[in-house]
């Protein structure tokens, strides 16, 4: 069956993908959709919701409000939020209803702009992408809308970009890749967008380099190239002998200017039958690990859609697959497949199977069970396994 | 790059016109794409004269995203491009997505980019009746909206609902009135009702074109004005309007 997914799970989508990316950053984000649960898009998709306070708000789209078009009730419900609780920005977001009717959001959002006199952003998204989709456009239309253009450049200061829970979840991933930068004499500007303040991130021109650590920041970095001239590395830091040669990257190109994708001269193997399933980004980093320890480069069945920027990132023998059966096609010939535990299912039932949690697809399933990315040891992980 | 919608009650010679405009145009050497925003998807017949041509909203449904921009465009008189977005089966489905569905499956596949056209005419279908049909003139898309009308009451009344929701949206970015064209229906007191008209909603008529059986006699050889008939004084009325049209959004040809 085309298009269905009967056996393994679904990313969170690009509404979520938007929440996700701006939860930190002060501003008040609306989803224009019938009211109810709330929940996907905050306790579901979102282990920072019990922790820390964000303004994430449900328009309470009606039946007649859809039909009549009436744009003006959100306008208003949202400006007057916004005297209340007096958020640094506004984001607001489409979902299917209003999808579906036409209602042009970045219009709506120019004119809350206009009379409520504050940053307002308006987002296309319609439930019916990838968070890569909606996170990406977030980070990216913040850099555009939001960063100081009159940043001087410094040098050994850096961005981290794309680092959000959907990829990295919260279990110290991002503070350690951070400790890693640091210890290696850069300084951080700000990291897009965990842990870091509006304040910090509108300095983002300041940096010499920018990394990133997933999809998701991939947008923003061509955005800062072309703004700034900032070149970028991408690549996810994980095993030692990979964060290494990232490190290396981020200095050669704060000193020639010109980006880099640490995992691009390791081609997947063409013989090998080891599988990475996943996000591109990190999944290409920790199969270029492998390769640097093995000497064979595992091949990624990359699972996500719509990022028009990633198709520069993959290797020519990895696969691009979004449904069931794709997916169950391209590792079908697989030994060792390392992946999300909700995959396992559809994975040839005698490979070998490591897992690898990702909360974008199984939210707080296995949240223990996700790794700190830096602490993985490429031969313990595939310990056993003789490759 | 300029960008036109036309906007007017049904029937009342949005396609008939914009062809000869198109037309117009090309022969001046400008690169010109016509996209019909109808259902009906009959705005390009007389420029292109294929039989039938597979609109956008065809495209999508039969192959997804399987196919090319090539497969989209079609090339007629003097090199017009012509497009249809096309549209759901009638009683069924929603149209005015569907325009906006097409018209974004036309920028994703690089339309505007690959063709580089100097002029582009969204015919758009009568009223604007829901957020579909104002996509042309949203942010992105059309520049200017031309709004076409003869002196009969429906006719009128259609342009002042088009132009009321220019007005409405003028805080969001979108294209802005660019004026009236009158297409005569040679009623009563018809140069004085469309003045009216354009006082009351604060634009002008940039044009005026006579009633002309030259016109139908083209249509039955499923021709534009300008090809079927390039000497007739109505030929030459739709090369005064393109020229008048071009000078509002500051191009002289
Ligand atoms: N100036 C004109 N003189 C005579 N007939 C005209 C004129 N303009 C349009 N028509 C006729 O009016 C009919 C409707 O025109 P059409 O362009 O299809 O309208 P619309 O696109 O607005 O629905 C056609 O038969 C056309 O030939
Ligand atoms: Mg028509």
């Amino acid at each position: 069956m085309r298009q269905a997914r009967t056996v393994i799970s679904t990313y969170s989508a690009d509404t979520f993908g938007v929440c996700s990316a701006l939860y930190e950053l002060g501003g008040m984000v609306v989803m224009h959709d019938a009211s109810g649960c709330n929940s996907t898009y905050t306790t579901h998709d979102e282990p920072r919701w019990y922790n820390s306070d964000s303004l994430v708000f449900i328009s309470g789209l009606t039946e007649m409000d859809a039909i009549m078009g009436n744009d003006d009730k959100l306008k208003d419900d949202v400006i007057s939020a916004v005297e209340e609780l007096k958020p640094k920005f506004v984001a607001i977001a489409g979902t299917p209803i209003p999808m579906m009717n036409g209602c042009d959001l970045e219009a709506v959002a120019m004119e809350i702009e206009a009379e409520a006199g504050l940053p307002c952003f308006g987002f296309q998204t319609n439930g019916m992408q990838s968070y890569l989709v909606g996170a990406s456009e977030a980070l990216c239309e913040f850099a555009r809308r939001l960063t100081d253009k009159d940043a001087k450049k410094r040098q050994r200061a850096v961005n981290v970009l794309g680092a959000t829970p959907l990829d990295f979840s919260i279990n110290g991933s991002v503070e350690s890749i951070k400790k890693l930068l640091k210890d290696s004499g850069w300084e951080i500007i700000g990291t897009w967008a965990m842990g870091s303040s509006l304040d910090d991130l509108a300095r983002a021109g300041e940096a010499a380099v920018n990394l990133v650590i997933s999809s998701v920041g991939l947008k923003t970095a061509i955005y800062l190239n072309q703004t700034f001239g900032t070149p970028y590395v991408v690549g996810t830091p994980n095993d030692k002998c990979f964060s290494e040669m990232v490190l290396r990257d981020l200095e050669l190109a704060e000193n020639d200017g010109k980006s880099r994708i640490s995992f691009s001269n390791l081609e997947a193997s063409a013989e090998t039958r080891i599988y990475i399933v996943g996000e591109g980004v990190t999944s290409r980093s920790l199969a270029a690990a492998i390769g640097i320890k093995s000497g064979i480069v595992p091949k990624v069945v990359h699972t996500l859609e719509g990022l028009p920027e990633l198709s520069g990132v993959l290797s020519k023998m990895d696969n691009q697959a979004m449904e069931e059966e794709e997916i169950q096609k391209a590792a079908s010939d697989a030994q060792i497949v390392i992946a999300d535990p909700l995959y396992r299912p559809i994975l040839p039932g005698n490979c070998r199977f490591i897992a690898l949690p990702h909360e974008a697809f199984s939210g707080r399933m296995f949240r223990k069970d996700i790794p700190d990315f830096t602490k993985i040891d490429v031969e313990k992980m595939l310990g056993q396994y003789e490759i | 790059m300029i960008k036109l919608a036309i906007y007017g009650k049904g029937g009342i010679g949005k396609s008939t016109t914009v062809s000869n405009l198109a037309a117009a145009l090309a022969e001046k050497g400008l690169k010109v794409m016509q996209i019909g925003c109808d259902p009906k998807a009959d705005s390009t017949g007389s420029l292109h004269h294929l039989d039938r041509v597979d609109t956008v909203l065809e495209l999508v449904k039969e192959r997804k995203n399987d196919f090319e921009l090539e497969d989209m465009v079609h090339e007629g008189y003097k090199g017009v491009l012509c497009v249809e977005a096309g549209g759901p089966t009638p009683g069924m489905g929603c149209a005015g997505r569907g325009i906006i569905a097409a018209l974004e499956k036309l920028a994703e596949k690089g339309a505007y980019e690959k063709y580089k056209p100097d002029v582009v005419f969204y015919d758009v279908l009568g009223d604007v009746v829901c957020g579909g049909f104002s996509m042309p003139m949203r942010g992105g898309y059309a520049d200017k909206v031309f709004i076409i009308t003869s002196g009969e009451n429906m006719a009128i009344h259609a342009a002042a609902n088009i132009a009321m929701a220019v007005e409405n949206f003028k805080g969001r970015g979108y294209a802005q009135l660019g004026g009236i064209i009158l297409n005569c229906r040679d009623v009563k007191n018809e140069a004085e009702k469309v003045e009216e008209l354009a006082e009351d909603i604060n634009s002008k008529i940039v044009g005026r074109l006579s009633r002309s059986e030259t016109v139908q006699a083209a249509e039955d050889l499923n021709m534009t004005v300008l090809e079927a008939f390039p000497d007739s004084e109505m030929a030459g009325e739709y090369r005064l309007l393109a020229t008048k049209i071009m000078a509002e959004c500051g191009v002289e040809i």
